[in-house]
């Protein structure tokens, strides 16, 4: 009967909430927004590649001087330039508007600019003389340099391997890290994007009045878990939208958009990390939702709700502000604190899972911490959720909760009241 | 049933026979809802529980229960029938066999092209109804009614008792709370009257209205009435008068002696306290202003 209602729960509530518009119009706003910027961003990208190569390869009709001795007349007048000893007749030339242009090399080009003067052609087209002018420059490097190799390595375009090594075993680096690390984002999203459905889950029993019906029909317990497992589930349709545009995106359109190749070859999945990150998300998950859920159970109305929940999200975020410091020196009192303290705990322990600096026992104890602490939260909703949702609009004494529950000689008059 | 430091439920024990109405009557504030609350498990009573057949009483193993409670309430945001069968499933239906009770139901109380309409865009008497036809979707064993009429118009109102009344007639034990104690006179078996979380009175409706009053003697006539050893003079005007029997009078044995007292007797009727008057009798008192 409880698997069946849960059952049940969940359907209901995943399916009342994604059959919503409003649930769409919220969670489609963002991949329209990321869809938008990166067609803008292709369509600019397109133009400015276009602009890049219209301006590098312009014919300009230009004078020039050289000090550094770099630029050859035959590689000038490739780009349409004639040689002058006279740089103040050619400015004044320009300034008239006579001469297109006038390019002033000096002696040093690694230390001193490269002057030009060039008649206004508008802001943009304006570009075209310091196009021409650098891609004579590098013509002339590569001349002088006459090696491709050379000039790949000067301009920084090489690609490095490493390996590092760890007890005697090859060390995945950073490719180790990262995994582990997908762990902490998706805590992070679960808890932001949810955060706030949490807090109202139970809140809509109580503004309209069902929790009585609630209670003669169903274990609350059955009710809250039914609620969390339904916006998980609601959270992960989230995802997958937000993410669906993302990956269209660099699959079919990664050249247009200029975004990095990712080679995920070099990605280190070690099992004992990896079950730890899980561990870490799971039991921060339950915590936070329980409390989440406690919050929405004690508080009348969603505004309510929203102060509450302002001192947990200063929590998940106060780890980042130290995260410099969980890096580089773990066994700092900060950092042991963060790692202890329920609700900074599984943020830290999850960076120092992923960097490596949380040992087995250290897991184990924060593991355990927010399973329990998790499971308390929870059982916690339930208890207040039960005392709590029937005070309708009022704000829930927790106290009183407790001594309403306080029970005395059960059995005095069970056998009368039947 | 304690709240806090204050006891709001006296040392309350009753009996509900199978398949019976009892009425569970009492002021605001007398303890009638929390009362029905702790039974159910909604409320965690000091001490006490509730039996049924002999067994102590989950309410959420599955039995078929059926519960009205003051507070109405449903989701609101959904469809019509979308509720009812949610909670159909809840109370251990098929999803079909809930659909189908559903239907049933709304075009019984003439909103069957509500069904596709969301709760609230309904009224409120129309939507007192649906939660009606969600507490007894499952046909339930045990119906405890909260104030079931309470804001109905008389038509619904008298509808609504006719499906109590079916319910009962199926098998159903009915507990119910109300003000109205025409419904009472009309639907309950027996009846318990609670003031300040005390039975003030319990049993039949008959043996309540025997505690309160009991008989009263209607005559109509002509000439003056005596004093007598067998009645006290209730109330009298012009040509009628009421007479309570003192105790272990017949009322035959009035009317002999109205007669032997040479009494014009014209009408003679015989009639018992209504339980409106019992329960402003009981109630009234406390709603008085101090000084009164």
């Amino acid at each position: 009967m409880a698997a069946h209602n849960l059952n049940t729960v969940i359907g209901f509530e995943f399916i009342r909430t994604v059959k919503k518009k409003r649930f769409w119009i919220t969670t489609l706003a963002i991949p329209v927004v990321f869809a938008v910027v990166l067609g803008l961003s292709f369509i600019s990208g397109q133009s400015s590649r276009a602009t890049a190569d219209t301006q590098k390869y312009a014919q300009v009709t230009f004078q020039y001087t050289d000090a550094s001795g770099l630029v050859t007349d035959a590689g000038a007048s490739a780009f349409g330039g004639t040689r002058t000893n006279d740089g103040a007749v050619a400015i004044a030339a320009v300034r008239a508007g006579t001469l297109a242009a006038y390019f002033a090399f000096p002696a040093n080009v690694a230390t001193q600019p490269v002057r030009v003067y060039g008649t206004d052609k508008g802001i943009f087209a304006n570009g075209t003389y310091e196009a021409v002018a650098r891609a004579i420059l590098v013509s002339a490097a590569r001349q002088k340099v006459s090696s491709p190799q050379l000039m790949a390595v000067t301009q920084g375009n090489v690609t490095i391997t490493s390996q590092t090594f760890k007890g005697g075993q090859i060390s995945g680096g950073i490719g180790e890290v990262i995994p582990p690390l997908l762990f902490l984002a998706i805590f992070y999203l679960s808890i932001l994007m949810l955060g706030n459905q949490m807090l109202s889950s139970t809140l809509e029993e109580k503004e309209n009045r069902v929790t009585e019906m609630i209670l003669t029909t169903l274990n609350p317990t059955t009710l809250i878990i039914g609620k969390i497992i339904a916006l998980f589930m609601v959270g992960l349709v989230q995802m997958v939208t937000f993410a669906l545009p993302v990956i269209i995106g660099y699959l079919f359109f990664r050249a247009n958009l200029n975004l990095p190749s990712v080679d995920l070859s070099h990605l280190s999945l070690v099992p004992g990390p990896m079950i730890i990150g899980a561990l870490l998300l799971m039991g921060g998950f339950i915590l936070f939702t329980g409390t989440l859920v406690a919050i929405g159970a004690v508080v009348p109305t969603v505004k309510e709700a929203g102060t509450a929940f302002a001192p947990l999200v200063i929590m998940l975020f106060l780890p980042v502000y130290a995260v410099s410091l969980i890096v580089s020196d773990p066994n700092a009192l900060i950092v042991q604190v963060f790692t202890y303290f329920p609700f900074t705990a599984p943020v830290t322990a999850m960076l120092r899972n992923g960097f490596g600096s949380l040992n087995d026992l250290q897991s184990a104890i924060v593991i355990t911490e927010l399973f329990i602490f998790g499971l308390i939260a929870l059982r916690l909703a339930v208890h207040l959720f039960r005392y709590g949702s029937l005070e309708y609009s009022k704000k829930l004494s927790i106290t009183n909760t407790f001594r309403r529950r306080k029970r005395a000689e059960p059995a005095a008059v069970s056998d009368r009241a039947s | 049933m304690d709240f806090g430091d204050q006891t709001v439920i006296h040392d309350l024990s009753f009996d509900v026979h199978a398949g019976e109405t009892f009425g569970f009557l009492g002021s605001n504030g007398s303890g009638k809802t929390t009362t029905l609350r702790a039974l159910l498990g909604i409320y965690q009573p000091t001490s006490g529980t509730m039996h049924i057949g002999g067994r102590a009483f989950e309410p959420r193993d599955g039995a078929r229960l059926g519960y009205l409670p003051e507070e109405r309430g449903l989701y609101k945001k959904e469809s019509v029938l979308d509720v009812m069968v949610y909670f159909g499933i809840l109370k251990g239906l098929s999803r079909q066999e809930a659909a189908k009770r559903s239907r049933a139901f709304l075009e019984r109380v003439s909103l069957a092209d509500k069904a596709t309409v969301r709760v609230d865009k309904l009224s409120g008497g129309q939507q007192q109804k649906v939660q009606l036809g969600v507490t007894i979707l499952n046909d339930p064993e045990l119906l405890i009614l909260d104030e079931p009429t309470q804001g109905f118009d008389p038509v619904n109102r008298r509808l609504l008792m006719d499906i109590i009344e079916d319910q009962k007639r199926a098998g159903a034990t009915v507990i119910m709370v109300t003000h109205q104690m025409e419904e009472v006179e009309r639907l309950c078996d027996r009846v318990i009257l609670l003031k300040d979380g005390v039975a003030e009175a319990y049993g039949t409706i008959e043996d309540v209205q025997d505690l309160y009053g009991g008989t009263i003697v209607e005559v109509h006539h002509s000439g003056p009435l005596p004093a007598s050893t067998l009645y006290d003079i209730t109330v009298t005007r012009r040509d009628y008068a009421e007479l309570r029997p003192r105790a272990g009078t017949d009322e035959a044995d009035i009317l002999r002696d109205l007669v032997r007292a040479g009494v014009m007797v014209r009408g003679f009727t015989t009639a018992r306290t209504s339980l409106e008057e019992i329960f402003i009798k009981i109630y009234g008192e406390q709603n008085e202003p101090a000084g009164v």
